[in-house]
């Protein structure tokens, strides 16, 4: 190759591969959206409803398996692929949570909350905190992160404090261990403060690490990240309130875990293709 | 800005961003006693270590590969 065509070489958008593949799981997403309608209107069948239940638990597994394979082919020996694989272990964990309540309320008829399903759920936080921490701390050479973790941590904790006087005292605490058991109480917090702190505020960080350097295309799969963890946390958060006060959940948001999953394997994709030059 | 700043910037740019594609050419030249407009062809090797420094934590080894790559052939 001439110097003249390497230095016009513009990076490609993104393959075919991605977009077809891509596409097949937003359409997946979008059929499992249509029969959970149906499953809140409960005009299914025992048969069609348990089935559809394991589809959109399927669906989580999937996202999963995308996102680690491409962590995977990444390699772990890179510090990148250490960083997909921490969100795609994230995610598994979700699934295994969704694995655990399906078989717990489908087919053993148990109140699945608080379960072992929650210790799966949990753990997401923990993988993600973990994949968003290895993806902030990797640009330390590059600038300064000590105002964007700051700025994360402003959020988080300003985030903290609404779930506190929305949520967490005149609902959770209210109920106390009396009500809800050691165990439940403990997941009842965890679940609105990991919202906070280990999604928003270190997707926030990421966020604002990114923005501030005009990052370039490897930084579109961290973007489409960012906008899973508003997802995840939003809409987390919404059902822990919705769930509390009594307002009751909807298919709108059963859809924002799927959605914001969705999100981080689609997150993957791309990832996968803008790790290529050629 | 030299031959080489304009290379490295034009090449890594759409990849991380003008911004730190700058800061790859500051640290080299920062390196080297020089500045961003003095660097020439003969500073690759620095310029090399460098990036891949810098982004060796964001992108994957082939990447930095290629892009640097890209840049010694337009030199």
């Amino acid at each position: 190759m001439t110097a003249t065509t390497a230095s016009s070489r513009t990076p490609r958008a993104l393959s075919a591969g991605t977009m077809l593949s891509g596409g097949a799981l937003i359409a997946l997403v979008g059929l499992f959206a249509l029969l959970s309608v149906q499953m809140y209107a409960e005009t299914l069948s025992d048969a069609a409803y348990a089935a559809s239940y394991w589809f959109g638990t399927s669906l989580q597994i999937l996202f999963a398996l995308v996102i680690v394979f491409v962590a995977l082919r990444i390699g772990w020996g890179q510090h990148v692929g250490k960083q997909w694989f921490f969100v795609g272990l994230g995610v598994a964990a979700y699934a295994a949570g969704d694995v655990a309540w399906t078989i717990l309320d489908l087919h053993l008829g148990l109140d699945p909350y608080p379960s072992v399903a929650d210790l799966f759920y949990t753990l997401e936080y923990a993988f993600f905190f973990i994949a968003m921490a290895l993806a902030v701390r990797s640009y330390r050479s590059i600038t300064d992160l000590r105002t964007p973790v700051i700025i994360g941590a402003v959020i988080s904790a300003a985030a903290a404090a609404a779930m506190y006087f929305l949520l967490l005292k005149p609902y959770i605490f209210a109920a106390g261990v009396e009500e809800l058991g050691i165990w439940g109480l403990v997941v009842s917090t965890l679940y609105p403060l990991g919202d906070v702190f280990f999604m928003l505020g270190p997707a926030m960080t990421l966020a604002i690490v990114i923005m501030r350097l005009g990052a370039g295309r490897l930084a579109w799969p961290w973007w489409i990240v960012v906008v899973g963890a508003l997802v995840f946390s939003v809409v987390d958060s919404l059902y822990s309130y919705a769930d509390w006060s009594g307002a009751g959940s909807s298919t709108l948001l059963e859809m924002g875990w799927m959605s914001a999953n969705l999100l981080f394997a689609l997150a993957a994709l791309v990832a996968r293709d803008v790790y290529r030059v050629r | 800005m030299s031959t080489l700043s304009d290379r490295v910037v034009s090449t890594l740019g759409p990849y991380v961003g003008d911004t730190v594609a700058d800061t790859c050419v500051r640290a080299t030249a920062l390196s080297l006693g020089k500045t961003t407009e003095d660097l020439t062809p003969a500073d690759f090797p620095t310029l090399e270590a460098n990036v891949r420094r810098l982004l060796g934590p964001v992108a994957p080894t082939a990447v930095v590969d290629q892009l640097l790559a890209d840049i010694e052939r337009g030199l």
